[in-house]
């Protein structure tokens, strides 16, 4: 009985949350930047010669890895899908088939634009896994564990965010590559005529939608957990802290990604490779220099 | 402990017989690597379950695993960086064609 | 048999079944691209497996590097080899199973391959295929002539091993539930007992990307003078011969690559 109780809760405060993003999205934004799958066609478009397998398995393929992916995520000190000793792997490893769903939907509707949107984001995929993996190997030193509760409860003296700076910029910026928002936008934007959402109409872009929308937040829930110290909180009840972290953490990643220009592809490797990765190794050594002076964990 | 061992052993017995003909019969070069990935796959779940059945208090079956698994990679970029090689000096990428060395 | 003892059985038939039908299609289909997807596919089956053997780190790391790393690369293989698409599929009589696991594919003409190959039109013009019938200027088959010899010896090798497993079945089980703490022992073996093996790994992969760089290196000298000319012709694309069916959209590519240019 608890479990199918705890069950129905991690589901509906996941969908509320998927859902106030995508509700919300138009006042957070300063500019006209929607976000990647906005502008999906209206009716319901089938393309001529499609490869129907690949085709059809994308937003499916979509929406399992966004729902696998907030099974780890606590949202009060019990109430988490299921605490797995290697949570945080589990999650970076999940995050990653949302990029081969996207490389799915590009093939598969054999038009020239979605092709080579495809390669680009394959390409984006190239660019933030190395820095996502150094950005989280802080949190995991300083709390000697993989999973997400002990990550929260390592973090009751001091939160992760005043201690590894660093690392939290970087989660930041590989978020935001993460999901395919300003400035990373390109495979999705006007100039390949928005990529793959358009061969895809109807019902098909309203998935997409859920999907790259759902995975917003629960990266910058992910985010919250990490370095913001997840439920715990001193008078509201868990669920409301987390709440509140999270939607901080969306606000400040649309916030900071919205300032900044739009970036091609071969800049943003770059960047990934010329400035995030020294970055990222510099942070594990601060952090490392940080633990052996005491400093955070037990 | 419900699964016998042999149930696990034949699958990998077929993994590697299904990548020892992907490897003769398919005529392009990145064909035949991922012939031989799949090889490698299937000797890996070999070696997992007879640590998990035979020994499992020494994790060094395991160790063996990841050092298999990170093998198959290093290789896998030289053979894809020669194939690229040999496609731009022979402009094909059938390995029937590469036939320098026949007698 | 209790709840616990079922799922382990039906999960142990979905792990497998998703590893050998990945693999079956990989050899079968009639495209790269899908035969890279089955060969994920099939490495996430033996992941699973992995997991069911209560090697859960091994598990993560077994598709974190299989996807996010081996697929990439070759991924990116296919896209700079020809794909053959579903091209040849209306002329030949295939067996059973490559009709299935082809069996989304359209034959077709794709505007988009002649556009990335760039290579293949000066292929055309250069080299006469003397030894393959008909000159369709493509790759004929994804299938060497030896295929028949290589279903038996592929055949052969797989019932000689499975006939030694089922035949001599006393291995020397034991009956231990291994440490929940996986990524702990695995950690502390790997920076104890191993670290020769760890290091050396690590050496190894420095020595293998610097290998890979230089053999996919462009092939002048820096200082010559024509180090910059592109190694491939930009081509117009054929025109497509008359579809009746018509086109999704009315491209032009040229135009396209023109305003993203300008927009740069």
């Amino acid at each position: 009985m608890g479990i199918i109780l705890s069950l129905a809760a991690v589901i509906l405060l996941f969908s509320a949350g998927t859902l106030i993003t995508i509700l919300i999205e138009p006042m957070l934004s300063t500019t006209d930047e929607e976000g990647p799958a906005s502008n999906s066609p209206k009716n319901n478009i089938y393309p001529v010669h499609p490869d129907s397998w690949l085709y059809n398995a994308a937003p499916a393929v979509a929406l399992a890895s966004m729902a696998a992916a907030s099974v780890v995520i606590p949202i009060d000190k019990s109430l988490a899908g299921a605490d797995i000793g290697i949570g945080l792997f589990y999650f970076i490893v999940i995050i990653d088939y949302m990029v081969l769903a996207v490389a799915l939907g590009g093939w598969g509707s054999n038009v020239p634009e979605s092709i080579e949107s495809c390669y680009r984001i394959i390409a984006q995929l190239v660019a933030y896994v190395v820095p996502l993996g150094l950005a989280v190997i802080g949190p995991i030193m300083m709390a000697k564990s993989m999973s997400t509760q002990n990550i929260i409860s390592s973090q009751s003296s001091l939160w992760y965010i005043v201690s590894q700076p660093l690392g939290f910029a970087l989660y930041i910026i590989t978020g935001l590559m993460q999901v395919y928002r300003a400035p990373f936008l390109e495979p999705f934007s006007n100039i390949l005529n928005n990529g793959i959402i358009s061969t895809y109409g109807g019902w098909r872009g309203k998935l997409w939608r859920i999907s790259l929308s759902g995975i917003l937040f629960i990266v910058a829930a992910m985010g919250a957990v990490l370095f913001l110290g997840g439920w715990s909180g001193p008078l509201l009840p868990g669920f409301v802290w987390m709440a509140i972290k999270t939607f901080a953490v969306l606000i400040l990643m649309k916030w900071i990604g919205q300032r900044m220009k739009l970036l091609s592809t071969a800049r943003m490797l770059e960047l990934s490779w010329k400035i995030l990765i020294p970055a990222g190794l510099l942070n594990v050594l601060i952090v490392g220099g940080l633990i052996l002076m005491g400093v955070g964990g037990k | 402990m419900i699964l016998p061992i042999n149930a696990y052993l034949i699958v990998s017995a077929v993994l590697f017989g299904i990548g020892v003909y992907a490897i003769l019969a398919q005529r392009t070069a990145v064909m035949v690597l991922m012939g031989i990935e799949l090889i490698l796959n299937a000797v890996g779940l070999n070696i997992v379950v007879f640590w998990r059945y035979i020994q499992p208090e020494n994790y060094s079956g395991q160790i063996f695993t990841i050092i298999i698994i990170t093998i198959g990679a290093i290789e896998m970029s030289v053979g894809l960086a020669i194939m690229m090689l040999l496609y731009r000096n022979r402009k094909t990428v059938q390995v029937d064609k590469y036939q320098d060395l026949k007698g | 048999m209790n709840l616990g003892e079922a799922a382990q059985i039906f999960a142990f038939g979905v792990f497998a079944f998703i590893s050998i039908a990945g693999a079956l299609g990989m050899t079968t289909t009639m495209s790269m691209f899908r035969s890279g997807i089955f060969l994920m596919a099939s490495f996430i089956g033996v992941a699973g497996l992995f997991i069911l053997l209560m090697a859960d780190l091994l598990g993560m790391l077994q598709i974190m590097m299989y996807i996010g790393g081996m697929l990439v690369m070759i991924l990116f293989m296919v896209l700079f080899s020809n794909d053959p698409g579903g091209d040849m599929m209306a002329s030949m009589k295939m067996p059973f199973l490559e009709r299935f696991f082809s069996s989304g594919l359209l034959p077709q003409k794709k505007i988009h391959r002649d556009s990335h190959s760039h290579h293949n039109s000066r292929n055309n013009n250069n080299q006469a295929d003397k030894d393959e019938g008909m000159n369709m200027g493509m790759d004929m088959s994804m299938f060497t002539s030896l295929k028949p010899y290589a279903a038996w010896i592929g055949l052969t090798v797989t019932i000689v091993f499975v006939l030694l497993f089922l035949l001599f079945p006393d291995w020397p089980v034991k009956n231990f539930i291994p440490d929940q703490d996986s990524s702990h022992r695995i950690g502390m073996l790997l920076m104890g007992k191993y670290m020769m093996a760890f290091e050396g790994a690590g050496l190894m992969i420095l020595l293998g990307i610097y290998g890979a760089i230089y053999l996919a290196r462009p092939g002048k000298h820096p200082d010559s003078k024509d180090r910059n000319d592109p190694s491939s012709i930009n081509e117009e694309p054929p025109q497509a011969a008359e579809d009746p069916i018509e086109p999704f959209y009315n491209i032009n590519l040229k135009e396209l690559y023109e305003k993203s240019e300008d927009e740069k």
